[in-house]
């Protein structure tokens, strides 16, 4: 079977930068709310510009992407991943819009959105399956995920994370140079499928639950990736918050130095683009070498846990 | 007011300020989560407030949410933080 590649991740954040306490009355946060987002949950900074368009956002990522297609190949698909399932008005079709405005008349377009913020990563893996059924060779597919908190109903999650503004995107194709997909595990527990509008006992039992389920679906794609934990060279994780992290880190029992945290206080939790923005972060900082080993990890409202393991493939330059 | 008694009372007094509503009477039985209905972040943001009160300092990445299962639990917490002394106190 074909393996499914990662040709090129991109990423893009505003210029606009806010400390979390200028968010407080917007949010409707006390004073020792915010210290606990600050002390415990590790939030400090992030970007948000309620003045930028959807589009505008979108289409950094998704150009510096696509721009990695080599001459004369199609993408037959784009895949526009989002976390908020109203992210524009009713009759604006994002991933049609999308379509249009990087020039790709022949692809197939469409939104998913069913994992919230593992939707991303899901895209890549429907996207592949996608190529795969119809086996033509050399096809590739876009993944383009982000959004706006755009409302404060959607950039806060109670006791959890504040969201910020940030896209990514990712060209996919099979068998290519780009980093190879070994695994993807995710795993679904319907019984938080209500979103914001769990109860109290079922908010405390998600949290008492979340690190040992994130770290067992982590162990399960790198044992399907045919690896174990020490074989992995860097979680890319989200950036919900560091409590979620500190509880998984010690649900698996591994280094903290293993995790690449050091997003969480400056960009805070991105909806589906955390991973990518982390790996660009990374790839950047020349800190993704190849042959290296890792998991990129994410949790969705709902609730999907999901972990994706890779190989990079072209050393810690601009090859992604 | 003994030692126990104080924090215990520091505690009281930022539960007040937590939940915005009249607090039941405490006890060192009560529990935070199950009697009280505080959530994780309430629970957090009362941990804040009690640092404040006593002056001891909790360093997020040692925290045991264990600690703060019940008013005696929390109390044992602050008083092995106090007897530990912190060295960021009095910042």
């Amino acid at each position: 079977m074909p393996a499914t590649t990662l040709e090129r991740i991109a990423s893009f954040l505003p210029e606009r930068s806010v400390r979390i306490e200028e968010l407080g009355e917007r949010l409707g946060l006390r004073r020792a709310e915010l210290g606990v987002f600050r002390k415990f949950y590790g939030l400090n900074t992030l970007r948000f510009d309620p003045d930028l368009d959807l589009f505008d956002l979108l289409r950094p990522a998704a150009r510096e992407a696509l721009a990695a297609l080599p001459a004369g190949r199609r993408v037959d698909y784009l895949v526009f991943a989002h976390t908020t399932q109203a992210v524009a008005p009713a009759d604006v079709d994002v991933a049609q819009v999308l379509r249009e405005d990087l020039g790709l008349a022949d692809t197939e377009a469409f939104g998913l959105s069913h994992q919230a913020c593992v939707s991303s990563l899901g895209a890549i893996d429907v996207a592949a399956e996608l190529l795969r059924a119809e086996g033509t060779e050399g096809a590739y597919a876009l993944m383009v995920t982000g959004e706006r908190a755009f409302s404060p109903v959607v950039q806060l999650i109670p006791n959890t994370s504040i969201m910020a503004d940030a896209s990514s995107a990712c060209l996919v194709t099979l068998d290519g140079d780009g980093d190879v997909v070994h695994a993807f595990v995710t795993r679904t527990l319907g019984e938080y499928a209500e979103w914001l509008r769990l109860s109290p006992e079922e908010n405390h039992e998600f949290g008492e639950l979340y690190g040992s389920r994130l770290a067992e679906v982590i162990l399960a794609a790198v044992a399907e990736a045919g690896l174990t934990f020490d074989d992995i060279d860097l979680v890319i994780p989200h950036n919900v918050n560091m409590l979620a992290w500190r509880q998984t880190i010690k649900a698996l029992d591994a280094a903290p130095e293993k995790f690449f945290l050091d997003n969480i206080g400056r960009l805070s939790h991105c909806f589906a683009s955390d991973v990518f923005l982390n790996y660009t972060t990374l790839r950047e900082a020349g800190r993704l070498v190849d042959g290296g080993r890792y998991v990129l990890v994410s949790v969705g409202l709902g609730a999907t846990f999901g972990a994706m393991v890779i190989t990079h493939r072209g050393g810690g330059g601009d090859h992604g | 007011m003994g030692d126990r008694a104080a924090v215990v009372a520091a505690i009281g007094g930022a539960l007040g300020d937590v939940m915005e509503r009249e607090v039941p009477e405490l006890t060192e039985d009560t529990r935070l989560f199950e009697d009280l209905r505080l959530d994780s972040s309430s629970i957090l943001e009362l941990l804040m407030l009690v640092e404040d009160a006593t002056g001891i300092t909790v360093d997020p990445e040692d925290l045991d949410m264990d600690h703060l299962k019940s008013v005696r639990s929390f109390a044992d917490y602050v008083e092995s933080r106090q007897a530990a002394g912190t060295p960021e106190a009095g910042r």
